[in-house]
């Protein structure tokens, strides 16, 4: 039986805990707003950039030419595949960069089990510290971007990205974060950044007229398709951002609940072993009166 | 008279989003008109101004500093990277004129394009 004193440094440490999760859920949740914030105004744009492409790309495989163009080049079977996982900087968020990991760990099973060589990009503190725990080699390890997005360096990272597909050196890229759903729910997103698949943009545009370009059609949409990941970068970044602080309010407001449970928990036993005490005390006071008799 | 809807999105929001009867696009080779039903078109933007007359016959007139625009019969989307509505309600002019100013001279972009169009939101005030 723990003594009395124990209990109550117990109680003492607990109720110390749930002050600083209380805390970090408060900050998330501030945090999360504004992250959200910044995820809603950008998805506009993001959602704009894609159907661009999409229309274009299509108009493009209808034209007699045809889509011809090292962006779209289709590869069955890809021999070198780049990941991008992006994951958080800090920890305290349950299960947020444990998914994205998972998710990392069946792409990569699926391309390497086909033949392929995957090639890892790692952006966050967690995933970094994950894979050097597994011994595995990382062809980036970047930190401090997720949490704090900046387009600039976002858009350094996937220039970096890109010239390394334009060389051959990979055939494919995969951009896997974990996404802000709603404030309580997040999903694992996987975007096949490179090369754009043209299946895969089902456009609905019902243009008929050819498409025209200007300036010339190769530096327009060289330079768009390069917005276009830039972009999908920043928005993978700025997405994973809003999700953590999610996942983050979410498990702090857990934790903050299980140390309630458990401060009840250990006054319920502080209190018993007071009682006990004072029962024992006076039945030791009684008999010593009745043996003076 | 038929309309063609005109999307402004910028990275930090949709700017403007109606129908509109024509508008005016800065193009990286110049200016050039847009009216429904127009051929499908793709195009590099310049800093400078979008103008367009609504419905209503108003006229709407965003500064903007570069980025796309697509063309198709029915619909114009701009992508561009930061934009400034000019406004003409009662007292804030003044302040989206120099606000659409600033955001001109900070792009990076051919000195006489921003003059030109620098010149015309002057012209806007008069």
């Amino acid at each position: 039986m723990a003594s009395l004193k124990d209990i109550q440094r117990k109680i003492k440490s607990v109720k110390g805990t749930e002050k600083t999760t209380r805390a970090m859920k408060l900050v998330s949740s501030a945090k999360l707003k504004r992250a959200e914030q910044v995820a809603k105004a950008s998805k506009a744009y993001a959602l704009k950039i894609t159907e661009m492409i999409e229309e274009i790309s299509a108009n493009l495989a209808k034209s007699t030419e045809g889509l011809d163009h090292p962006y779209f080049k289709s590869v069955k079977s890809p021999k070198v595949v780049d990941i991008v996982a992006v994951t958080s900087d800090k920890g305290l968020c349950g299960g947020f960069n444990s998914q994205t990991l998972k998710e990392v760990g069946n792409i990569m099973s699926e391309y390497e089990s086909k033949g392929a060589k995957v090639r890892l990009r790692v952006i966050g503190k967690k995933a970094v510290a994950y894979y050097k725990f597994q011994q595995r080699e990382m062809e980036n390890q970047i930190d401090g971007l997720s949490s704090a997005p900046s387009y600039d360096k976002a858009a350094d990272f996937i220039k970096e990205v890109t010239e390394s597909y334009l060389n051959g050196e990979t055939d494919k890229v995969v951009i896997v974060h974990n996404g802000y759903v709603n404030m309580i729910t997040q999903e694992v997103r996987v975007d096949n950044i490179l090369p754009l698949d043209p299946d895969e943009f089902k456009s609905d545009s019902v243009s008929t007229s050819e498409l025209e370009m200007e300036p010339d059609d190769d530096s327009l949409m060289e330079a768009l398709i390069n917005r276009y990941l830039e972009y999908t970068m920043y928005y993978a970044l700025i997405d994973s951002l809003a999700a953590e602080h999610g996942a983050r309010m979410q498990a702090m407001d857990a934790a903050t609940n299980n140390a309630k449970e458990m401060v009840k928990s250990l006054t319920v036993a502080y209190n018993k072993a007071r009682q006990e005490a004072i029962t024992t005390e006076l039945i030791e006071i009684i008999s010593g009166v009745e043996s003076m008799k | 008279m038929s309309t063609i809807k005109l999307e402004i999105v910028t990275p930090q929001g949709v700017i403007y989003d109606g129908d509109v009867k024509v508008a005016t696009l800065c193009g990286k080779d110049g200016e050039f008109g847009v009216l429904p039903g127009h051929a499908s078109l793709v195009s590099l933007l310049d800093a400078g101004l979008i103008s367009a007359t609504t419905d209503d016959n108003k006229e709407i007139v965003v500064a903007i500093n570069g980025g796309y625009a697509k063309v198709s019969e029915d619909k114009i989307s701009c992508i561009v990277d930061g934009a400034v509505v000019v406004t003409d309600e009662e007292g804030e002019l003044t302040e989206s004129l120099k606000k659409a100013k600033e955001l001109l001279k900070s792009a990076q972009s051919s000195d006489t394009a921003i003059a030109a169009a620098v010149s015309k939101i002057e012209s806007i005030k008069k």
